[in-house]
């Protein structure tokens, strides 16, 4: 009796074996259900908008200062016209983006900025201070106003600028978080407000400026907390299957069921080909689902991010391969797990901290497949942006994927 | 059960087969023929090349040098139709632990092409019926060899390979399993089994051959090497006042005939029981050292 059975056939069993491992182990199985259960909870609660407000404390009121000044001003003889001239003097740039928080009381500013104290804006546009550490109410209908940078300006500010005095201090206080650019920024402005209250004319002639943005303006459109970790998630599903996948693997080699199969009419290459296939279908389909519970795929970039998310499944195949085959037992593997995943997890810090990646990040082979993740679910890419990325991405498909392909051939082999 | 193709009619047919690790000579060029419905133990310590013979002749290792052919089929060629004539009983219990006995063999009738696999026949042999639909990891360790043996039956194979199949197992069990590689070989299944367990090579085997180090020292049907190697002899016990004295009388000696029949008329006897080797005593006769090691 000749018994012959087909290829696909062989592959398709191994497969259905696959899944039946897989569905049984209990521990990966759950932490995927976890995952797409809570991800796209905590994806839905992240700030899907970006506050382009400024904040400015300043202490005392823009009112009082000006006050102050006219009347000191007066009896130095100033003309009323000049005096009206103080009123159009603009103190605080007050323009659209910019929140003026005014304290009588330049300690409560500081508690303010210092966050003993809160300052809230109720809806009718009021600011209402609650100290902390008295364990005041919270005040209703109002939203918490952060408060990081303020400018106090001393007694006879405007009198003592206009007359010329050149002993005058004027304190930016700022919290500890705020960044030097910003501080700078806000030295440049009260300087900028004495002149202008001097009426003197800046000792340059500025030159004429064009605001150009390059790329898509995003001025009133910035990139959400949501749409920064969209990406991140997506690549964190590819990973996460990393570890069940090397999991499945490690079973098979430590266990040695593996044999068993290989002296049946299964071949190494029907094994490795289901491997691949199921490796690559588990975190396809994990990360496809998670792109629908959370968004990010339209009209424009479903055929992109469904290529780059299957260049992402087959390179974490790959390295789940490489791994499964490398660990000696679940220890050995968890570490060779991290060993591997950790380096490769690095790019998504280009994701949270834009600007921020070195030179060496961009040689990460996750780099291209983050890239376009990013660039297609945030910033509208299409093919056309992306072939530089892609076939960067292949490249270090093949490397990743055959390195895995080779390794666990070799261990099988040597069983 | 498909004719065999060989010349000589044996399943299995082994002519200088050899295999080293590295430097490590685990097969030194054996020879050896099964023939169809035939059992050959191999019986040998650990270590001495039993367990590479049969990776070489599944596959799962590629000879150095010689030939070994298996339903006259090179094993060094890659044929998928050898794999699917033959059954293998690994020593490792290499079984799908978080799968059922069913879906174990279910799954394995799969890579042979058997759609509609009588697992549960299977399992009813083996004792496992009432099991079918428990998972492998709550079995205890004779059930897990009773499930290796059942899945090397699935394909109902020509040839069975079986690695030390009742090794440290209670003596029901090793018993239930010898039943079934019985029935197997009455079938028509060549049988190669490899065990160092010389009660089970002699209940078992309708030839056993000894494997030392690598090269096989004997090969014969157990009763022939007993003849062969052996001395004949009979223990006769005697009543000695208080105790009792024993006497053993070789059968082939010059004048213990007439020894024996004074023994067997004398008013103090109790017993007279005949004396043969076993196989463990031949092996350590050839060898120079036991089975156990």
């Amino acid at each position: 009796m000749s018994r012959t059975v087909s290829r696909p056939a062989i592959i398709g069993a191994l497969l259905k074996k696959e899944f039946k491992a897989y569905s049984r182990d209990t521990v990966y199985l759950l932490l995927t259900l976890l995952v797409l259960i809570a991800v796209p909870i905590v994806f839905r609660a992240l700030p899907d908008s970006v506050d382009e407000t400024i904040t400015l404390a300043v202490s005392p009121p823009v009112s009082v200062l000006v006050e102050e000044g006219k009347d000191a001003l007066r009896d130095l003889g100033a003309t009323e016209e000049q005096l009206a001239e103080l009123d159009e003097a603009d103190l605080t740039g007050e323009q659209e983006g910019l929140l003026l928080l005014e304290f009588e009381d330049e300690e409560e500013m500081t508690g303010v900025i210092e966050g003993t104290v809160e300052a809230w804006q109720t809806e009718g546009g009021e600011f209402v201070f609650r100290d902390k550490e008295a364990d005041e109410d919270k005040p209703d209908d109002a939203e918490r106003v952060n408060v990081d940078i303020g400018i106090a300006f001393p007694a006879g500010f405007i009198s003592d600028v206009a007359t010329g005095e050149d002993d005058i201090t004027v304190t930016v206080y700022s919290d500890a978080g705020v960044p030097e650019e910003i501080k700078g920024a806000m030295r440049s402005f009260v300087r900028e407000a004495a002149y202008q209250l001097a009426g003197k004319e800046l000792p340059v002639d500025l030159p004429a400026e064009e605001s150009i943005v390059l790329g898509q303006d995003r001025s009133g459109d910035q990139v959400t907390l949501q749409e920064k970790t969209r990406p991140l998630l997506l690549f964190m599903i590819l990973l996460m299957e990393t570890f069940s996948m090397a999991s499945l693997v490690s079973t098979e080699v430590l266990q040695r069921t593996v044999t068993a199969v290989l002296v049946t009419p299964a071949k190494v290459g029907d094994f490795l080909a289901a491997k691949t296939i199921f490796g690559t279908a588990l975190s396809l389909s994990q990360a496809l689902i998670m792109l629908a519970l959370i968004g990010g795929m339209t009209a424009e970039n479903w055929s992109l991010l469904l290529v780059v998310l299957l260049m992402g499944a087959i390179m974490f195949t790959g390295v789940a391969m490489f791994v499964g085959s490398a660990g000696k037992d679940f220890m050995g593997q968890l570490f060779y797990a991290l060993l591997f995943t950790i380096p490769l997890l690095i790019p998504t810090f280009s994701i949270m901290f834009p600007g921020s990646v070195a030179p060496w990040v961009r040689i990460i082979p996750t780099y291209p497949i983050i890239d376009v993740l990013v660039q297609s679910t945030v910033y509208g890419a299409t093919w056309s942006d992306s072939w530089g990325s892609l076939a960067y991405a292949a490249v270090w498909l093949v490397v990743l994927y055959g390195a895995g392909l080779i390794a666990l051939k070799r261990k099988v082999e040597s069983l | 059960m498909t004719e065999v193709t060989t010349g000589s009619g044996a399943a299995i047919q082994v002519e200088g087969l050899r295999y080293s690790y590295g430097d490590l000579e685990a097969v030194k060029g054996i020879d050896f023929e099964v023939q169809p419905g035939q059992i050959l133990g191999f019986l040998g310590p650990n270590g001495a090349g039993k367990s590479t013979t049969i990776k070489m002749l599944t596959g799962q290792l590629t000879p150095k040098a010689g030939v070994a052919r298996v339903l006259g089929i090179d094993v060094a060629t890659d044929n998928p139709e050898l794999q699917a004539r033959i059954g293998v009983c690994f020593e490792e219990k290499n079984l799908y632990i978080n799968m059922s006995a069913r879906e174990n063999l279910e799954f394995f009738a799969s890579l042979y092409g058997i759609k509609d696999a009588d697992a549960e026949g299977v399992l009813r042999r083996v004792g496992l019926a009432d099991r079918a639909k428990d998972r492998v990891k709550t079995f205890s360790k004779g059930m897990r060899q009773r499930m290796m043996i059942s899945r090397a039956f699935i394909n109902k194979p020509d040839v069975l390979f079986l690695d030390e199949p009742t090794d440290g197992l209670d003596p029901v069990t090793s018993a239930a399993i010898r039943r079934t590689i019985r029935e197997e070989a009455e079938r028509g299944a060549a049988v190669l089994l490899t065990t160092h367990d010389m009660f089970e090579a002699d209940e078992l085997s309708d030839r056993v051959a000894f494997i030392n180090e690598g090269e096989i020292v004997a090969l014969d049907s157990a009763e022939n090497l007993k003849l062969k190697y052996g001395t004949r002899s009979v223990k006769v016990r005697l009543r000695d006042g208080d105790g009792v004295r024993e006497e053993i009388l070789p059968l082939d000696g010059d004048g213990s005939s007439s020894r024996l029949a004074e023994l067997a008329a004398s008013p103090d006897l109790m017993t007279i029981h005949t004396e043969e080797a076993t196989l463990e005593q031949i092996f350590i006769q050839l060898t120079g050292r036991g089975l156990e090691g």
